[in-house]
């Protein structure tokens, strides 16, 4: 009989993707131009980039023991930070650009570290991409927070200005409780 | 130690600030209040089947709360009686003991101490396992589906408690035939605020919403005509409950089963439904929306946006919220979805309308790190003189709806508790309050 601890180390998929450097370089400048327009607060700009059909999602997470961890994040149709489609998600962008948005007027300053850039390419050209994020957010007079997670990308190729549109994104967060005050910037 | 007579004047409508920020005043809260006072603890739904848990908190002390063998809802103390550890550590679950991780002590669904390891070596079998149980929460109610706990044996029933909220309370939770359910899942996040702020805004406060969430409508809707959603409308201007330190602020509507916010299904769903609701509560009641609520002393809930919430207090300058969506328990998925999202997109950290709340109450208690700041009293005389007992479909005590009457309230009954009066003597004091008040009142 198998115990668990003998299931943890039985072998997994290969984590690591056989992807080509110049993907892998677009993919990536990709998103740091997309962090580069929230933390120079173009919001109208960064909109943009998403899909009409485009799910951006912040799923909240629980403490669970190992054998009920697939609870541990909720799913679709439970419990979330952000479930939105783009109409909602410009209604956040035309509310923090209103100027009376309390919580982003004055409004916070970020710097957005992306890394671990990871590609599944999808046979019609669209991408999965999953990224580790790590965002100091630092307001008023001496309120900072980090924001740490993983986000869960579907990219489309497109034309123009930037190489893709997000047409699906997950966030979350390495936090059951949400050590900050709101959430108020993007992610 | 202060005077705490002297801290909050229910009738002049003055607070001094030491009542968020003194950490003596805050323990003796955990003991006077948060000891003392019927606390939320989980919802029905929350525990779907036996052994069924959440871990939750009353005031600062972790419990657990469990479905039992025979369907009950028992909680207990989550501390170890050996030397104090957690006993669970996981948020929820589904068990059938908890075992201590510290040196193995277990406890079955109520919290009895079944299992010692080594017992016969190292206790030589003199332990008697019924005297070390965890501490149980010695009487859990459950209302409509709501469990509440008490550590107080002297605190009236649950029902007696709420007074008129019943009222209020039920038109939320006993509208439908088949009740509610919560969305599974909580929201959780941390504000460096008291308490007693978040409390009181649900209770009291519709006057800061124009102008703390003038932002929260840009983002709801596009065009700038359809921003006045939440203008007191003609017919029904709005009032303001309170009583008992629980209080609610409602708004009328011309007819139950339309909204907008949660879009076309939900209102579809509603408006097939609807019955239910004129049956259960009444058109006085169903053609009100209660806007915010608070069950005193944190336990909160909107009637716009479908969010109930405990405020947790996290020493005199930090909460936790613990926030859930509730939805009708027969409301289809595609029904439900445009609630559960326009909750989570209005209420929550990420809320449109919530996250301004979170940054009035840090600066709040930002400011009062300054010794003039704390010694600053501040103003709670909104409609002073203008309580009107039994307004049309207003049972109980009710105001303009914006007011602070219900802050005075709750304000009030914070006081008692804290100067440790009975809840006999409370009661008595209610009484002659009551009377005084008949007394002022214009003929
Ligand atoms: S503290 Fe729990 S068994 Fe020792
Ligand atoms: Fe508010």
């Amino acid at each position: 009989m198998s115990t668990a601890v003998d299931q943890a180390v039985e072998a997994g998929p290969s984590t690591f993707r056989p992807t080509s450097m110049e993907l892998q370089h677009r993919v990536e400048k990709f998103f740091s131009a997309e962090a580069e327009l929230l933390d120079d607060h173009r919001y109208t700009d960064w909109v943009q980039l998403f899909t009409e059909d485009v799910h951006y999602w912040l799923p909240t997470r629980m403490t669970r023991t190992i054998r009920e961890r697939d609870q541990e994040v909720a799913a679709a149709g439970e419990n979330a930070l952000i479930d939105d489609d783009l109409t909602a998600l410009r209604g956040r962008v035309r509310r923090v650009t209103s100027g009376i948005q309390w919580s982003e007027e004055p409004p916070s300053r970020t710097r957005r570290l992306i890394t671990n850039v990871r590609i599944d390419e999808r046979g019609d050209g669209e991408l999965d991409v999953r990224s580790n994020f790590c965002i100091y957010r630092s307001r008023l007079e001496r309120h900072q927070d980090w924001f740490v997670g993983e986000r869960f990308d579907l990219l489309r190729p497109a034309e123009g200005a930037y190489p893709y549109r997000i047409a699906s994104r997950k966030v979350v967060f390495e936090q059951t409780t949400i050590l900050a005050p709101s959430i108020s910037i993007f992610f | 130690m202060v005077d705490i007579g002297t801290l909050v004047d229910s009738k002049q409508g003055l607070i001094n600030p030491l009542i968020y920020t003194d950490p003596a005043l805050y323990q003796l809260e955990l003991d006077r209040v948060f000891g003392r006072s019927w606390l939320f603890l989980a919802h029905e739904s929350q525990l779907p089947n036996r052994g069924s848990f959440v871990q939750t908190y009353m005031g600062e002390d972790p419990v657990l709360v469990v479905r039992q063998r025979d369907a009950s809802v028992k909680a207990f103390l989550n501390q170890c009686r050996h030397r104090g550890m957690r006993i669970c550590r996981a948020d929820a679950g589904t068990n059938k003991t908890f075992t201590c991780s510290y040196h193995g002590w277990a406890y079955d669904l109520e919290g009895n101490l079944i299992n010692v390891p080594l017992e016969e070596r190292a206790y030589h079998n003199q332990i008697d396992k019924s005297q070390w149980g965890a501490t149980k929460v010695p009487r859990v109610q459950s209302y409509k589906g709501f469990y509440f706990g008490t550590w107080s044996d002297e605190v009236p029933e649950f029902e007696e408690y709420l007074g008129e909220m019943k009222y209020y309370f039920d038109a939320a939770v006993d509208r439908w035939d088949n009740g509610l359910e919560f969305v599974k899942g909580a929201t959780k996040w941390v504000i460096d605020c008291n308490w007693k702020f978040a409390a009181e805004q649900f209770t009291s406060d519709m006057y800061h919403a124009p102008i703390s969430h003038a932002s929260a409508m840009v983002a709801l809707f596009e065009d700038p005509a359809m921003r006045s959603l939440f203008d007191p409308s003609p017919h029904d201007q709005g009032r303001q409950f309170a009583g008992h330190g629980h209080g609610t602020g409602s708004m009328g509507i011309p007819e139950f089963g339309p909204d907008i916010l949660a879009g076309p299904e939900y209102s579809a769903w509603q408006i097939a439904n609807r019955d239910q609701v004129y049956n259960r509560l009444g058109t006085d009641r169903a053609h009100k929306i209660m806007i915010h609520n608070n069950i005193f002393p944190n336990f909160s809930w909107l009637g716009t946006a479908s969010t109930m919430r405990v405020w947790h207090p996290r020493g005199p300058g930090q909460i936790e919220v613990w926030a859930w969506t509730y939805v009708p328990k027969d409301a289809p998925e595609s029904a439900r979805k445009g609630v559960r999202e326009v909750t989570q997109r209005t209420f929550s950290p990420a809320g449109v309308f919530e996250t301004d709340d979170g940054e009035n109450w840090t600066e709040i208690q930002q400011v009062m790190r300054g010794w003039k700041a704390r010694s600053t009293l501040f103003n709670a005389q909104m409609g002073l003189g203008f309580e009107q007992r039994d307004y049309p479909g207003m049972p109980g005590m009710s105001n303009d709806l914006y007011s602070e009457m219900g802050a005075r309230g709750f304000y009030q009954r914070w006081q008692d508790l804290m100067k440790n009066l009975s809840w006999k003597e409370i009661a008595e004091l209610d009484a002659q309050r009551r009377a005084a008040e008949q007394e002022v009142q214009p003929a």
